[in-house]
């Protein structure tokens, strides 16, 4: 099939190539291989929480230490993206948010301490309106609220651990009785964000609730407030409660992203933007360096898309990006080996938690955001790359998930525009 | 510890995920509708993935609620990391039912081309049984049908029969092969008309092989034993067909098994080769159309239009080609009404103990069908718009019956 643009990815960066091609006016067609960890993993766009993968103290304005970044590290993904794609792409989802009907809030020059679902503060810049009364710098007391057999969060957990790091207002924990769910049956948030949409749920958990808790507290639930109505259910359930009720992020399957997933793909969609799903990427016809067409393994057959230009917004090791062999790691169009060390064993840290290696795994790149050869020069003039199939990408140790993913996908997006 | 002299002397980079490529994301659970939709289903990632790990082919670990899978594939849709989450409960399924039989009614549901003989020739009778309250509690108590499920009507005159008597067309630039599935024959021959009509306005003469039922009601109702005998009569009819034309389906479902479930699933040697050469008719029309071949000299059809993306078009690969095809027509009003599964899943929603689930899974897809008011409700799958038909109380049609008004056809 032909199309002007062809963006390949599910995630935010392929979201936001999207919308950016299609504000322009050209034709865009998605290409879903699978879907990205936005869909499970996902809550809030953080440009920036922490300077250096290494410190501690979070950034009070994005915008500042993005440019510090970009000035610091000139192949930074974000250096890649530059920093006017930044500013442009939180204006371009802001905009977007608002007119897909989503309530988020947030801004460039400050960030949210918003706590999660372990009780660590965690920095970020844009969030659902319905997380942000948990923001740590404000001064009412905190009380937890968990429910009965719910094992995706521990209140008394998050509790602890919120006031031993952060420390500043009292934090208390309760747990209620989510009506129907007892400690024998399993269930997820999904199970809770269904029940949450019906009136009598709500409102006896609600009733409860107000029953345990003192005033002038606000009240951090996990975020399990509503699956496809969740404006409406948030609002109901704080009106029922009395207190400013903020949500928390759970393990996945968190419930929030795809809250903000759905409503972000119904809206392209609705704007007339075509999803392929189910087709990994499977080769590029490149002749006279430029890409003709990509082949997808479609069912059966090789379907081939024909597009002017092409967003490669994949993420480096799910929904379909790369592929990793003993020695080599191969990219799904090119069959490049991508550039990289040789020892399986060099690709992950001993420890968990420090900055792994495979993480930077990717696409070298020109300038231009086109995935380069080992000498720098283009593979195609025509194809574009954003996201965490970027070399060097790596959103973990600086708190950067989303921002990253929004900067790159605009900055490729306007390439492409300009191929 | 692997070091620089530990060289393999090949390095492999599999292309087929496994089930160890499962990252337990728990994707697939989100977006399932039958998880979304009740708590008595432990959702894809348990009951594929999770518990592939304890099966062997040797030993079968039948896991409680398997039955509740759909079949709607949604979770190999969504899968980051491409697992065939699907076929792992499908083979447990039929393991289990083959260790502990099977209910005369998923007997009789996995066989839709005997149902449709008998429901054909007895056509008059049967649509009265169908429709008789009575008839249709007795059905519910000893077949195990849900009573308030609207069947398809049969007719009398099956699809095959009428080809025979359809006169050739004199000049054709190419031949297709027609793959109707059990439905044109024998509950909507009126649509497989339109195909042919449509092809052949567009100078294809269409070819009707003998063919068998594609197998995927034998597959939902955990009989791929059955369903692999069905898939291999096909294979052998249509392979020598596949060497000279392209093979066209107006089913969603039955055209995915033909293109991909008979090799992936059903292991059946040398479907991959009629699986190359099958396309979704909607498909092959938009391929004519980029061709320059599609005749576009369409009658203006001033019609506000819905068009209801069955599950198994997204397993497809090749996006909404209706869509695209039906934008060209002067006059439609197309949008699409993206809201999931319509919950009915082939025979899922027809059984007596599925039957609310079906409809409560379709529920937000009925509120915006009444919500916006159109038409028609366009789905590719026919089980989609009986669904949408009975929940919502619209009007269906298949996507080529507006090209045929388009085309003049009615």
């Amino acid at each position: 099939m032909k199309t002007d643009v062809a963006v390949i990815g599910t995630g935010l960066s392929a979201l936001a190539a999207a919308r950016t091609i299609q504000q322009s006016g050209r034709q865009v067609v998605l290409v879903w291989p699978g879907l990205s960890s936005l869909y499970f993993l996902f809550a809030t766009v953080d440009v920036i929480g922490y300077p250096t993968a290494t410190s501690t103290e979070p950034v009070a304005d994005p915008a500042e230490a993005v440019a510090r970044l970009i000035t610091r590290e000139p192949t930074h993904p974000y250096a890649r993206a530059g920093i006017d794609a930044v500013h442009a792409s939180t204006r371009l989802m802001l905009e977007w948010f608002k007119e897909a009907g989503l309530a988020w809030e947030g801004a460039l020059n400050r960030n949210f301490l918003l706590p999660t679902a372990t009780g660590t503060p965690k920095p970020c810049c844009l969030a659902p309106a319905s997380m942000t009364a948990g923001d740590l710098s404000r001064p009412e007391p905190i009380v937890l609220c968990g429910f009965t057999g719910y094992r995706d969060f521990a209140p008394e957990l998050a509790a602890s651990n919120l006031e031993r790091q952060w420390g500043a207002a009292a934090v208390s924990a309760v747990r209620v009785t989510a009506p129907g769910y007892g400690p024998d049956r399993l269930f997820t948030s999904v199970d809770l964000a269904r029940s949450f949409e019906d009136a009598t749920f709500r409102d006896a958990v609600a009733a409860e609730l107000r029953e345990r808790v003192g005033d002038g507290v606000r009240i951090g639930v996990p975020g399990v407030l509503g699956l496809t109505r969740p404006n409406e259910t948030f609002a109901a359930f704080q009106r029922a409660v009395g207190h400013p009720i903020f949500e928390i992020p759970t393990v996945p399957p968190s419930v929030i992203a795809p809250r903000l997933f759905d409503r972000l793909r119904k809206h392209l969609q609705e704007a007339g933007i075509e999803i392929i799903w189910a087709a990994p990427g499977h080769a590029a016809e490149v002749t006279d360096g430029r890409c003709r067409s990509i082949l997808l393994k479609a069912a059966g057959h090789e379907l081939p898309v024909e597009a002017a230009a092409y967003v490669v917004a994949l993420e480096d090791w799910v929904d379909g990006a790369f592929r990793a062999g003993v020695h080599t790691v191969r990219d799904p169009f090119f069959h490049q080996p991508i550039a990289w060390n040789k020892v399986p064993t060099d690709r992950t840290a001993e420890s968990l938690f420090s900055t792994q290696p495979f993480e930077q795994v990717g696409y070298a790149l020109t300038d231009r955001l086109q995935p380069a050869d080992e000498n720098g020069k283009p593979l195609a003039r025509n194809v574009f790359c954003a996201g965490g199939a970027m070399a060097g990408y790596d959103p973990t140790g600086t708190k950067s998930r989303g921002g990253m993913a929004i900067a790159t996908g605009y900055r490729a997006a306007q390439e492409a525009l300009a191929a | 510890m692997i070091t620089e002299e530990f060289e393999p002397t090949t390095d492999t980079v599999e292309e087929e995920a496994s089930v160890e490529a499962c990252t337990k994301c728990t994707a697939c659970n989100t977006v399932c509708p039958v998880a979304r939709s009740t708590d008595i289903f432990r959702g894809p990632k348990a009951l594929g993935p999770d518990m592939e790990r304890f099966r062997s082919p040797q030993e079968a670990a039948v896991t409680p609620g398997l039955d509740l899978c759909s079949g709607c594939k949604l979770c190999e849709v969504t899968c980051p990391s491409q697992v065939s989450i699907q076929e792992y409960i499908r083979r447990a399924q039929n393991q289990g039912a083959r260790e502990k039989g099977r209910s005369l009614r998923d007997w009789v549901l996995g066989r839709t081309r005997l149902l449709g003989k008998l429901g054909s020739m007895t056509a008059p009778l049967a649509n009265f049984g169908n429709r008789n309250p009575l008839f249709r509690v007795l059905m519910e108590r000893f077949v195990g049908i849900h009573r308030r499920r609207p069947l398809p009507k049969y007719q009398w005159l099956t699809f095959e029969r009428w080809f025979k008597r359809h006169p050739r067309p004199v000049n054709s630039r190419r031949k297709v092969a027609y793959f109707y599935g059990c439905w044109v024959n024998y509950n909507d021959r009126r649509l497989g008309e339109r195909a042919v009509a449509i092809l052949e306005r567009n100078g294809i003469e269409v070819v009707v092989p003998h063919q068998q039922c594609c197998g995927i009601p034998a597959v939902v109702n955990s009989n791929m034993d059955l369903a692999r005998r069905y898939g291999r009569q096909n294979v052998r009819h249509l392979t020598p067909l596949a060497e000279e034309m392209d093979i066209v389906a107006s089913s969603t479902s039955c055209g995915l098994m033909l293109k991909h479930d008979y090799g992936h699933l059903l292991d059946i040697p040398g479907s991959e080769r009629l699986g190359a050469k099958t396309y979704d008719i909607m498909e092959y029309l938009w391929m004519l159309h980029e061709a320059g071949e599609l005749d576009t000299d369409f009658q203006t059809v001033p019609m506000r239009l819905l068009y209801h993306a069955p599950c198994h078009l997204k397993s497809h690969g090749i996006g909404y080609p209706a869509m695209r095809l039906l934008r060209l027509i002067p006059g439609v009003h197309l949008e699409e009404v993206d809201e999931g599964c319509c919950g009915i899943s082939g025979t899922f929603g027809v059984k007596v103990e599925k039957y609310d689930l079906s409809m409560k899974i379709g529920s937000r897809l009925f509120e915006a069908v009444k919500a916006a008011g159109s038409d028609y409700v366009l789905a590719d799958c026919e089980t989609c718009r009986m669904q949408v038909e009975h929940g919502a109380g619209a009007t269906s049609a298949h996507p080529l019956e507006i090209l045929a008004k388009a085309y003049g056809h009615g």
